[in-house]
C-alpha cells in the first residue's frame, strides 16, 4: 500500500464519517433549525471524498470533476442553508425580520435588551 | 468489494434514512432531508465512479450536485407560502 493509497483511504473514511454524522444529526435532532446545521456538514464530507479521489487519481478528468463537485457542494451549501432558514422563518412568522425589528425599536426607544 | 464500494453501500443506506425522514416528518424537515440526500447521492456517485472506474458517473455526480441544490432552493421559495 503506497502513501497515496493510504491518504486517499483516510480521506475517504473521513468524508464518509462526516456524511453519516450529518444523516444521524438529521434523524436525531428535534428542531427543524437544529437539523438545518447538518446540511453544511454533509457538503464538507462530499468535499473530503472529492479530495480523496483527487489524491488517488491525481489531476485527471475524474479527479478534477470530483474536486469541482465537492467544492460546488460546499459553496452552494451555505446560500441554500440561508435561503431555507429564511423561508422557514417566513413560513412560521410571516416575515423573517419579525422579532429583529421589534428588538431594534425597543433599543431605539431606550428600553435596552429584553 | 473494494473500499470505495463499501463506502458507497454505507452512504446508500444513509439515503434510506433521508427518505424515511422526508416521508414521515413535517414538510420543513422533509426539505432539509432533501438537501442532505442530494449531497449524499452526489457523494455516492463520485465514490461509485472511482470504485467501478466508470467516468460517466462523475458527470452525473456533478450534474446532480448543481440540480439538487437548485431544486432545494425552488422548494424553499415555495415553502414561504401556505402549502
Amino acid at each position: 500500500m503506497t502513501v497515496r493509497h493510504l491518504a486517499a483511504t483516510v480521506l475517504l473514511v473521513a468524508g464518509c464519517s462526516l456524511q453519516v454524522l450529518a444523516v444521524i444529526g438529521l434523524v436525531c435532532m428535534r428542531d427543524t433549525f437544529d437539523r438545518l446545521h447538518y446540511v453544511g456538514l454533509a457538503g464538507v464530507g462530499a468535499l473530503l471524498i472529492g479530495v480523496a479521489i483527487l489524491v488517488r487519481e491525481s489531476f485527471s478528468l475524474i479527479g478534477d470533476k470530483a474536486l469541482l463537485t465537492g467544492v460546488l457542494l460546499v459553496l452552494i451549501g451555505a446560500p441554500t442553508i440561508h435561503v431555507t432558514a429564511r423561508s422557514l422563518r417566513i413560513r412560521e412568522r410571516g416575515d423573517w425580520r419579525e422579532g429583529v425589528e421589534r428588538q431594534r425599536n425597543r433599543r431605539a426607544s431606550g428600553g435596552g435588551s429584553p | 468489494m473494494n473500499e470505495w464500494e463499501v463506502v458507497a453501500a454505507i452512504l446508500t443506506a444513509c439515503l434510506v434514512a433521508c427518505v424515511a425522514v422526508a416521508a414521515f416528518a413535517r414538510i420543513a424537515d422533509a426539505l432539509i432531508a432533501l438537501e442532505i440526500s442530494g449531497t449524499v447521492a452526489s457523494a455516492v456517485l463520485m465514490v461509485l465512479s472511482e470504485g467501478l472506474q466508470r467516468q460517466p458517473f462523475i458527470d452525473l455526480a456533478l450534474t446532480l450536485a448543481v440540480l439538487s441544490m437548485l431544486g432545494a432552493l425552488a422548494f424553499a421559495r415555495m415553502l414561504e407560502g401556505p402549502l
